[in-house]
């Protein structure tokens, strides 16, 4: 088995890198263009069906974003093998434990606002 | 052969090389791209945060008046402006757009210097 | 004019020392290997390679006041004071200037710098057209100085490992030869974490090619080619 992929991981950066920048985008124009910026038409925005959808692919590509770009730095700097696969698996499962943090609060949010 | 390479002394003091503006620019993409990961745990708080209620969304709100946070918060504006405009600059260069070493320095350059405008920006806002 | 110079001797030294040597460059004296020269009738224990003094066969590639380039095409006016120089970054040091190669000649044989192309050859040679032709400039005036793999951070951290940037423009000029047949398995070989990927389009290979080459250009090329490759 191929631990670390090429190709894929590269095109998987970029993917991830231009879907951040389109939510960005998109969050910074609703932020400049919304009507207010209180907490009720923030709570309104979030627990919409698109909003809380947009939330969530947000976090999962930034932690995919995130994976890829800390898997390339620990290649780099880190070359005992002892202390590479610990500390690579340790940050996968914080960052995986993050997103499933993220998709609870949406749900339970979502629950509640719906 | 192999026993000499393995004893051998090798160059290599960062602080004697002297690096191109497009090394600094990767570094920073680097460092921020560090920074930025250090604290998606606070951003995945701050949203759970922001939706609980509106007593939690206003202190969030508040989080500048005190300013070590301040501090941290310009950091971060820095460390977002710098990865998404050196970012970009990378997307740009990998199909093609801009990679000519000239045009590169120049756009290693407009991502530095606009990176710290938007920092120092947040810092006047938040810290004067 | 004062020249700083990274020293070692691995029979006599535990560790390098820079050393320092006053020069007066006389009137033919115009490159920084012109220098050198005159230092080593001076002290005949200073230690470095160079042959054609012309940029071409790219044996005097140094660190030069913190940069990689040849000796012999460094000119003197405009060098800063005291000018230092050190072996190639990264590279294991064999004594003084002079550093240890086999790494760096390793990986460029593994990318098979070599035409491959096992149809019937014509009874004649194998023909290109001018534009296939036009495709090979910029890649293959490449003359392995070493300057560009010994100024990357990816190829300092990894150089067991990463192609580097000299050996993967090597790379780019065999899959553009209309002539070779191996494009498919050359970008095959290439699509690993280490060989290619450990490139962060930092640059600054193009930044220090003496011969105004861009290793960054083509390694762009080769990750576009085996995007198309895949899709």
């Amino acid at each position: 088995m191929r631990l670390f992929l090429g190709q894929r991981a590269w095109v998987l950066q970029r993917v991830t890198a231009l879907m951040l920048l389109i939510l960005l985008a998109l969050g910074a124009a609703t932020l400049l263009t919304g009507p207010s910026r209180s907490y009720e038409s923030w709570h309104a925005l979030a627990t919409s069906t698109h909003g809380a959808v947009l939330i969530v692919v947000f976090f999962a590509a930034l932690c995919l974003h995130g994976w890829i770009g800390v898997r390339d730095i620990v290649l780099d700097y880190i070359h005992a093998p002892t202390l590479r696969l610990p500390l690579l698996a340790l940050i996968a499962v914080i960052l995986f434990a993050i997103f499933i943090r993220v998709v609870l609060t949406m749900a339970a949010h979502f629950a509640g606002g719906a | 052969m192999r026993a000499r390479s393995a004893s051998a002394p090798k160059f290599l003091n960062l602080s004697q090389v002297r690096f191109p503006v497009g090394a600094i620019a990767s570094i920073g993409h680097r460092v921020s791209g560090v920074l930025l990961l250090v604290s998606l745990p606070l951003l995945a708080l701050a949203l759970d945060r922001s939706l609980r209620s509106k007593s939690e969304f206003d202190a969030l709100r508040d989080l500048v008046s005190e300013p070590w946070r301040a501090l941290l918060l310009v950091i971060l504006v820095w460390a977002a402006a710098h990865h998404v405009l050196a970012g970009v600059r990378h997307l740009l260069m990998d199909i093609g757009v801009g990679s000519r070493l000239s045009q590169a320095r120049t756009s290693a350059w407009a991502a530095i210097l606009a990176a710290g405008i938007i920092a120092l920006a947040a810092a006047v806002r938040w810290l004067s | 004019m004062r020249v700083s110079i990274y020293r070692f001797n691995p029979e006599t030294d535990a560790k390098p020392r820079m050393q320092d040597y006053d020069v007066a460059p006389e009137a033919g004296d115009k490159k920084l290997l012109d220098v050198l020269m005159r230092l080593k009738t001076m002290d005949d224990s200073l230690s470095f390679r160079r042959s054609c003094r012309e940029g071409v066969c790219g044996s005097d590639a140094m660190n030069i006041n913190g940069r990689n380039g040849l000796a012999c095409l460094t000119s003197l006016p405009g060098l800063k004071e005291p000018v230092v120089l050190r072996p190639l970054p990264g590279f294991p040091v064999i004594r003084d200037l002079i550093v240890d190669m086999t790494q760096f000649f390793a990986h460029y044989h593994s990318i098979k710098p070599y035409l491959i192309n096992n149809e019937e050859p014509p009874e004649r040679e194998r023909l290109q057209s001018p534009a296939e032709r036009e495709k090979l400039n910029g890649l293959y005036e490449c003359i392995l100085c070493a300057c560009c793999s010994a100024f990357c951070p990816s190829f300092w951290w990894n150089p067991d490992k990463f192609i580097g940037p000299a050996g993967l423009l090597q790379a780019y000029r065999f899959i553009s030869d209309s002539r070779d047949t191996a494009t498919a398995a050359r970008l095959a070989y290439l699509d690993d974490v280490y060989r290619l990927y450990r490139c962060r389009s930092i640059m600054n290979c193009t930044e220090v090619c003496p011969k105004g080459l861009s290793p960054s250009h083509a390694i762009e090329r080769i990750r576009l080619a085996l995007v198309r490759e895949s899709s």
